[in-house]
């Protein structure tokens, strides 16, 4: 056994669960005792009885009170059984007239469940083999039983069901103990996944800082942001923060370029056209960006904008240009007007010798 | 450059890959003086070496980040450095008196020139740090209002440094000085603080702290 290995959580519920069965039944004992007490032979022997096993139930209930993750002992539920087997045989010896009720028949079960979680389901169906023989035994000795095939088949039944009881008990506390322990064993894995996570951002950002080969330091800062989407990140595939991030990680991985998504606010979730010529325009953009501006740069800003729509930019810090004399400027503009305007936006830009590019795109929801 | 002397570093992380990493990359105009790979330590060290500057991980054991701001911004300005900005606590450091923060993954010359500027005094105010003030500003004024609105102005020049404007560009663009703009930039951050310190008072009240 390694009690002492497992979650302490589980077999605190299982011992509070058996300590109030014990005391429903305890109480119940008693009440048979008090109502049927003229049908009783031996009312000291019986009430000896019944006092043990309440003796029993106040025992655990204190040791469980006083240390809540302490675990059962095997000995004290190989006593457990001992008081619940004499209480179920002593049954058929307490009684002198017809009775309605036995004595002993729901507390003993305790024990029986008891020894199946604290040992297993094979001790577990040894026990209700205890408690069910005694059973059949007290009612043997019982002289106001006749017996009779109905009496035999009682008995036998009563016998099974005590052995399933424990059986089933040791059955289910086995498994429940091995998923729990699963269980905690994923998280303390989850623990040291977030630290060598850790470790392997650090890593990468020290590669990307220190390597004076692009590709090593695209493919780092790739591998980066996966993996902090991954620990940080909500991502639904779909929505246009993630277009955007999605956008900015193949730009900068094609054009070397460091590219950053920064957002004003949430964003609200726009239609599938206007997303898709908001994700467009913004491909267009970049891919300017990434041809004629020599960036070292880009920054795609996005905000919240009047009625639900979606107001972004794109900047680079790359040459710029003349808008007046640069006919790249209108090949740009063209196309991502195009787009906008179809779902009913307004895109415009701005650009400077040496200022950089920015692009400016709003979009209705 | 105002600045003859090196700029003297103290580093705080808990990963001596980065520490050793650091070194190296920030080049002759910082020397780095000390480092500590948790929070008590490099406020003990900050204490007894006085640097100029410094450069602490959010992420460390015992406090982080947000404790060494909390115990030494008065005294020399501290940059966070973090892996992602997506982290919680960035803000808190920032509005309890970080000189700003920057990604890891930073090319080297945006490090050495952002830290230069924070030696100085000069808050680091990057588009990102800009995103997460404009979506605080707005969550306050969804919930309750901030005590500090931003002006329309000041709104906009986040707005702008958000979209990755320097502050040259913000001045032409909004026809203001270049150092307008910078003065903009510590009252933003100012309000930032001031919110953020009536938001965990408020708190407190309400929920019967002490």
């Amino acid at each position: 056994m390694q009690a002492d290995r497992w979650d302490p959580a589980l077999d605190r519920g299982l011992q509070s669960g058996l300590v109030a069965f014990r005391w429903i039944a305890g109480g119940w004992m008693v009440a048979i005792l008090l109502v049927d007490r003229e049908a009783l032979g031996r009312p000291v022997l019986a009430t000896a009885l019944v006092a043990a096993a309440m003796a029993v139930t106040v025992g655990y209930s204190v040791a469980l009170w006083r240390d809540p993750d302490r675990t059962l002992r095997p000995a004290e539920v190989v006593g457990e059984v001992v008081v619940g087997a004499t209480l179920s045989l002593a049954d058929g010896a307490v009684w002198d007239a017809d009775h309605s009720q036995s004595l002993g028949s729901a507390w003993p079960l305790a024990g029986v469940l008891s020894m199946g979680i604290v040992a297993g389901a094979v001790p577990g169906v040894a026990a209700g083999a205890v408690i069910g023989l005694a059973r059949l035994g007290s009612q043997v000795i019982d002289s106001s039983v006749d017996w009779g095939e109905d009496e035999l088949v009682s008995a036998a039944s009563t016998l099974m069901l005590y052995v399933l009881a424990g059986g089933i008990a040791g059955y289910a506390a086995t498994r429940l103990r091995k998923a729990d322990r699963r269980l905690s064993l994923a998280t303390a894995r989850d623990e040291v996944a977030v630290d060598l996570h850790d470790g392997v951002l650090q890593t990468l950002a020290v590669v990307q800082r220190r390597s004076d080969d692009p590709e090593l330091v695209a493919l780092a800062r790739n591998q980066e942001r996966r993996l902090r989407d991954y620990l940080f990140g909500a991502t639904d595939r779909r929505s246009l923060e993630t277009a955007l991030r999605d956008e900015a990680a193949t730009f900068e991985q094609v054009h070397h370029v460091r590219t950053n998504v920064v957002l004003g606010g949430d964003l609200p979730a726009l239609g599938d056209e206007p997303t898709e010529a908001l994700v467009g325009a913004v491909q267009e953009a970049l891919a300017n960006a990434g041809k004629h501006a020599g960036a070292s740069s880009v920054t795609i800003y996005a905000e919240p904008a009047d009625d639900d729509g979606v107001f972004c930019t794109v900047k680079d810090d790359g040459r710029g240009f003349d808008p007046t004399t640069v006919t790249e400027g209108v090949g740009l503009g063209r196309s991502i007007r195009d787009r906008i305007e179809r779902v009913g936006g307004t895109a415009s830009w701005r650009s400077a010798p040496g200022g950089g590019t920015e692009v400016r795109l709003e979009v209705p929801a | 450059m105002s600045r003859l002397q090196p700029v003297r570093v103290v580093v705080a992380d808990d990963h001596p890959i980065w520490r050793s990493g650091i070194r190296a990359d920030l080049g002759e105009n910082f020397h780095v003086i000390g480092d500590a790979g948790d929070a008590p330590e490099t406020i003990a060290l900050v204490e007894k070496l006085k640097p100029d500057l410094v450069l602490c991980d959010l992420q460390m054991p015992n406090g982080g980040g947000l404790a060494v701001v909390k115990a030494c911004a008065e005294q020399v300005p501290v940059v966070i450095l973090t892996v992602s900005e997506a982290e919680r606590d960035l803000l808190d450091t920032v509005a309890a008196g970080a000189m700003g923060y920057l990604l890891k993954s930073s090319a080297p010359d945006e490090l050495r020139s952002a830290l230069w500027k924070a030696a100085q005094g000069e808050p680091v105010f990057s588009p990102s740090l800009a995103g997460l003030v404009l979506r605080e500003f707005r969550r306050m004024t969804e919930r309750s209002g901030p005590t500090e609105a931003l002006s329309e102005r000041e709104r906009e020049v986040t707005q702008h440094v958000a979209r990755g404007h320097t502050y040259k560009e913000i001045g032409e663009e909004l026809h203001i000085s270049p150092k307008t703009v910078e003065n903009h930039v510590r009252n933003i951050l100012g309000k930032l603080r001031l919110n953020r310190r009536q938001e965990l008072i408020r708190y407190a009240v309400d929920h019967g702290l002490d």
